[in-house]
């Protein structure tokens, strides 16, 4: 339910932004305006939205497919403190006192409820990972011998990664942040994003893999089949599990101060964490076949036709979200290759790169699993049911019509996050320098992909606000869900605490060498400033 | 544990694509020198980098620049640069107050600017170059964040 206001709230903000970005359209925004938006956008769709989407989808697979309850103190106590910490973190954006964008580079100023809210947040993610963990671990003693189902390794697996990742993000907030924005101390920025990027890439496959979970383990479901290759998915699982973390030096390619075999370092490892988005590639692919042949499908490309395209919005779409995210699996190796990413960092190629994947990828999988859940969650009916399929269909075409516009515009290189109708209204720039004329029939058409796929969205959070508050009321308990596979014996991915072993040694091996970079060079720490005024910060 | 063996060749195939993908990136770095900014690294007060820095453009060499630029919200300095047929610049960038990021349109020139480091990153420049080329700040740096450009002037004599 959180989530869905998240979604409403963030959603808002994207469309005034990608209009103000867009001449010749309806310019809604300030500068100032643009900017906390943006910081709104960020946090409610990126971190929020996803985040307690997550929290749901894992609570409803854990206690389906273990058949057994949460801790209840656990979970009630994390749900509290993260809509808490929400709460406060979003009274300071939005009054304009955190105007530091979701990634909140110091030493830029921010007031310290603005970090208080996040630790508190993340404190209620951590109550929530323990209480999912507890859960898995007892079920494991209790069954040695059995194969942790797959859904709930895919959990497993979201939760270690998000436990894998945040300590380091806790420091910069409480020991770096937070001091600066109580007493002004300053931040060494290199030693800062250092943590935070450590944070930063495990935060995308967090998102990805409970979507991933939902491909394997849903979408076979809805066809009616099961997943091509159960193997394949669990290495799949593992793979991200051990190596989407060591990895954030990639985020920091054009850093000054970190050594270019380190930075290289950090290539290897993103590479081999594109390998499982691979075999998901070829098995998803595959069951789909599967489900296609089992219809009818003849040939070498009959199944595809024969899937119930434009029929079943569930199935169109994740199928939709599965295409987007694959297009954004190329841009995304572009953007892991070390020195070619000179050509797209800090440009609005990265934009459409992650609107594909967590707007388009995650995000639409979120949709279509809702289609299911919400029923399910709130004992209601859909409203509008011949309407759904509307829903994904506007997303695809918008998302991509939007993804690949800001992909080619951030070639011409044009910013991201930057307020624009300064450069494209000033024709000293447009006609004096290269390149910015070449920006505005892109952005153009960005503005209409965002706009199709905004439709889509609101389509959505209407139909679905209005089932949960009038739906006609249905009977479905849910307890009989089936969602993994018939689990087999246990193997080698089973070893639960081995796993998370192999991650950590990955960790300390990618980590330990920036940072005795860092610190044996010694910090340089700078004082903040105000971002609306530019004026340095005096503690008060 | 059953692994199709449709399945392993397709590991294979990945497996290939991503050694070949990261041998030329080594290549085109340690080879033909498109290299990263490394951690070599001067560190600067950012409350006196200004002086110690000496922003300005500096011809070492015939067509070789050295360009020292600074970042103060919200503008750089100095925000105009004129290279006379350039063939390789280096640039040194450090901010005096909060992350800044340094672009060229259009070129390889894309670098964080930090408060407190000295970021250095050469570019070859193309010899078909020319012309008026807009330089921004790509990194969100507060409320005036849009105003942040200058620009580049390559001027060939030929």
């Amino acid at each position: 339910m959180f989530s869905y206001i998240m979604l409403l709230l963030g959603g808002l903000f994207g469309f005034l932004q990608v209009l103000t970005r867009a001449p010749g359209m309806p310019q809604l925004e300030t500068p100032e305006l643009y900017y906390t938006g943006l910081t709104l956008h960020g946090t409610a769709l990126a971190i929020l939205w996803t985040a307690f989407f997550i929290m749901g989808l894992a609570v409803f697979v854990v206690t389906r497919e273990l058949d057994m309850r949460l801790n209840p103190v656990l979970l009630r106590s994390a749900c509290v403190l993260a809509v808490l910490g929400t709460l406060m973190a979003a009274v300071d954006i939005l009054a304009g006192r955190a105007v530091v964008l979701y990634t909140f580079y110091p030493p830029l100023y921010a007031s310290p409820l603005f970090f208080i809210g996040l630790a508190v947040l993340l404190i209620g993610t951590w109550l929530f990972g323990a209480a999912i963990l507890h859960a898995i671990f007892k079920w494991k003693a209790a069954n040695r011998d059995k194969e942790v189902p797959l859904g709930v390794y895919g959990v497993f697996t979201t939760v270690m990664i998000w436990l894998f990742a945040t300590p380091p993000l806790a420091y910069a907030v409480l020991f770096r942040s937070l001091p600066m924005a109580l007493t002004g101390a300053p931040v060494d920025v290199l030693e800062w994003r250092l943590w935070f990027w450590y944070f930063g890439h495990p935060l995308v496959y967090f998102w990805l893999v409970p979507a991933v979970t939902v491909w394997y383990t849903i979408l076979p479901r809805v066809l009616g089949v099961e997943v091509f290759s159960k193997t394949m998915a669990k290495a799949a699982f593992f793979l991200y599990l051990i190596a989407s973390t060591p990895v954030g030096l990639h985020h920091q390619f054009v850093d000054p101060g970190v050594h270019p075999v380190y930075k290289y370092l950090h290539t290897v490892l993103t590479y081999l964490v594109a390998v499982p988005s691979f075999l998901t590639a070829f098995n998803i692919v595959a069951t789909l076949e599967r489900a296609g042949r089992a219809r009818g499908g003849k040939g070498l490309f009959g199944w595809i036709t024969a899937l119930p395209w434009g029929k079943d919005p569930v199935f169109t779409g994740i199928t939709f979200a599965i295409i987007l995210f694959g297009i954004a699996g190329f841009s995304g190796v572009v953007n892991a290759s070390f020195n070619v990413n000179y050509m797209v960092h800090n440009t609005a190629w990265i934009v459409g790169h992650f609107h594909l994947t967590v707007g388009g990828g995650v995000t639409l999988t979120f949709i279509s699993t809702s289609f299911l859940l919400v029923p399910l969650l709130f004992g209601r009916d859909y409203v509008g049911k011949r309407l759904l399929i509307a829903v994904p269909t506007l997303w695809f075409i918008g998302q991509l019509i939007f993804g690949l516009s800001y992909h080619l515009v951030g070639i011409y290189g044009a910013p991201r996050r930057t307020y624009l109708p300064p450069y494209l209204q000033n024709p000293d720039l447009t006609q004096g320098a290269h390149f910015v004329l070449d920006w505005i029939p892109l952005l153009q058409l960005g503005a209409v992909g965002g706009v199709t796929f905004a439709l889509g969205g609101a389509l959505f959070l209407l139909l679905t606000f209005a089932t949960i508050f009038a739906g006609p009321r249905v009977r479905l308990s849910g307890g009989e869900v089936k969602i993994s596979p018939d689990p087999d014996r246990a193997t080698f991915f089973d070893r639960l605490g081995l796993v998370i072993l192999i991650g950590l040694v990955l960790i300390v091996i990618a980590y330990s060498l920036p940072a005795i970079e860092v610190y044996s060079r010694g910090l340089s720490p700078a004082p903040p400033y105000n971002p609306l005024t530019g004026a340095p910060v005096t503690p008060s | 544990m059953t692994i199709h063996k449709e399945e392993k060749i397709w590991a294979g195939i990945v497996a290939a694509m991503v050694v070949v993908f990261l041998a030329a990136l080594a290549y085109a770095a340690w080879v033909i020198g498109l290299q990263v900014p490394g951690g070599d690294v001067q560190l600067v007060n950012p409350q006196r980098a200004l002086e110690e820095l000496k922003p300005g453009v500096r011809e070492v060499a015939p067509g070789k620049y050295e360009v020292t630029l600074i970042g103060k919200m919200w503008g750089w300095f100095p925000n105009k640069i004129v290279l006379k047929d350039p063939v390789e610049v280096k640039f040194r960038l450090t901010s005096v107050d909060v992350i800044h990021g340094f672009e060229i349109v259009g070129t390889n020139v894309n670098v964080m600017v930090f408060p407190g480091y000295v970021a250095e990153i050469t570019w070859r420049v193309p010899p078909n170059a020319k012309g008026t080329y807009l330089m921004i700040c790509n990194e969100y740096c507060g409320a005036g964040h849009q105003n942040m450009y200058g620009y580049v002037i390559i001027e060939r004599s030929s």
